[in-house]
């Protein structure tokens, strides 16, 4: 599993357990995620504290789980991003198509703001 | 050398002893060893990174070895690499069940270490000429159906000389596409996208993205707008529309180039900053777009700047294989390397030619762990 996950408040929070999250990881992740919002589960989390490096497939199997949430009415956050992946969602304006929070704790109020 | 120029291997057996010796005795023929006590704990390494070959005992408690491959075959990213017994078992009857599993070959754990690292490195050639055979044959049918992603060669405009450059992530092609499209002896339309994915699946959708772009540039064109937001704006909404492209999103820098006005026109969907060099002061500054990448939602906020150069001024267009470095502590992201290495020859005599002579696009050519490319426009002046 690529995910560790735990609810709090109503939020699931994923913790992705890899170092580098990259094209062979991409589809696995993917599907991990996807079986999350099959479950309806409303406000999804994820937590990049373990990741320290992300490539561009591994960002488009974020990009098109969150369209899938959407389609299933649920939002997904990002939490602990490290410099260089903050700085890559901002270059890529992945920072309007994801809410990012600094950590756990403001992902879940703002999620429980929905 | 880093360790994702080595070959890796997979060492899997309860004994640690064993363990020891091979990583040892490989690693110092160059290979990357990582090592596993139990065929569950190897299952779990495969979930973090493909190593080029495994090495597996054949007893072992709770999983054996017969039992990891089965489990191995039942993974379609998993069955194909190449797999070792590594056992004192000599029972011709457990050697013939392993090669119904496809085991590869078997090697007995008395066997010298030469002679393991040579049967080892054999067959990863072996492996390796059979890719390079297949991407041959692959490669000739898209040449023979004319599917290029990279054109041959950039136009020739009144004003503006183009240069481009194109290394696809381990000469397979890949999901970046450049394309210069000459509308009309007025504009011309200049491409970069990178369809997000490697190799083979990115490739194949970059010629959807592509015929996109195309059939939207000459279609806006027909209609008199030249505004490339209102061409950007216009793709993103076929793609969404595309259920074969549902899942697959682009970067797409778009840069309009007006000969007789002699400006750019430049919209961006999710691209990297475009580098900026000012003759007139000498400075080096990048141009944000705002989009965002195509096919994410039905409005993609894409706006345009006009961009009126001046003579010597030049700019580059960037994918993200030039933001991507790999050292001794892992993989890394850096925007600001790649101005800050070639920054100084911008503004010099065949600013171009000497990038790519400098160490970072040829270290680039060679570590590469993405599709690599670069289009480069510098204006010149027309009396």
């Amino acid at each position: 599993m690529i995910l560790k996950t735990k609810e709090e408040d109503g939020v699931i929070i994923a913790e992705i357990q890899i170092k580098e999250a990259n094209l062979v990881l991409a589809e696995q992740f993917k599907k991990e995620l996807l079986d999350l919002i099959n479950m309806g589960k409303n406000h999804i989390v994820l937590d990049f504290r373990n990741v320290e490096y992300v490539d561009s497939s591994f960002l488009g199997s974020m990009v098109s789980s969150l369209k899938m949430a959407i389609a299933n009415k649920s939002d997904m956050a990002v939490i602990h991003l490290n410099k260089d992946i903050e700085d890559l969602f901002n270059l890529t304006r992945l920072n309007k198509v994801f809410n990012i929070y600094p950590n756990k704790r403001m992902a879940v109020m703002a999620a429980n703001k929905f | 050398m880093l360790n994702g120029d080595k070959k890796t291997i997979l060492l899997v057996d309860d004994n640690h002893l064993v363990l020891e010796i091979m990583d040892r005795a490989l690693s110092r023929e160059g290979f990357k060893c990582f090592k596993a006590d139990s065929a569950l704990k190897g299952i779990n390494l495969l979930k973090q990174q493909l190593p080029d070959i495994i090495l597996s005992d054949y007893e072992m408690p709770e999983m054996n070895g017969f039992e990891f491959r089965e489990h191995l075959m039942k993974d379609t990213s998993l069955k194909h690499i190449p797999f070792i017994f590594l056992t004192s078992m000599t029972d011709t009857s457990l050697m013939a069940r392993g090669y119904e599993l496809e085991a590869v070959d078997y090697i007995l754990k008395e066997t010298p270490v030469p002679v393991v690292v040579s049967k080892i490195t054999n067959l990863l050639h072996a492996v390796s000429l059979q890719h390079q055979q297949s991407i041959k044959e692959l490669s000739s049918v898209a040449q023979a159906l004319n599917l290029r992603s990279v054109p041959q060669e950039a136009p020739k405009l009144k004003g503006f000389v183009i240069n481009f450059w194109h290394k696809p992530y381990q000469d397979y092609p890949g999901g970046d596409f450049v394309d210069f499209i000459v509308v009309n002896p007025r504009y011309t339309c200049v491409i970069l996208g990178d369809v997000m994915g490697k190799r083979w699946g990115a490739w194949f959708f970059s010629f959807s993205f592509l015929s996109y772009i195309r059939a939207a540039v000459r279609l806006c064109v027909f209609e008199g707008e030249f505004s490339t937001a209102a061409i950007l704006n216009k793709i993103n909404r076929v793609v969404m529309h595309d259920p074969v492209l549902n899942e697959v999103l682009s970067t797409l820098s778009m840069m309009m180039i007006d000969v007789e006005e002699q400006s750019i026109n430049y919209a961006g969907a999710g691209d990297l900053p475009v580098l900026y060099y000012k003759k007139e002061d000498e400075s080096l500054t990048t141009i944000k777009s705002t989009g965002l990448l195509l096919g994410i939602f039905e409005d993609g906020s894409y706006t345009e700047n006009t961009l009126k150069l001046n003579s010597g001024d030049e700019l580059m267009l960037i994918t993200d294989g030039i933001i991507d470095f790999e050292d001794k502590q892992g993989k890394i992201t850096d925007y600001n390397r790649f101005p800050d290495t070639i920054g100084h020859l911008l503004g010099t005599e065949n600013s171009f030619d000497r990038i790519m002579k400098h160490s970072f696009i040829i270290n680039k050519s060679i570590e590469q762990i993405d599709d690599c490319s670069i289009i480069h426009i510098r204006k010149e002046s027309i009396l």
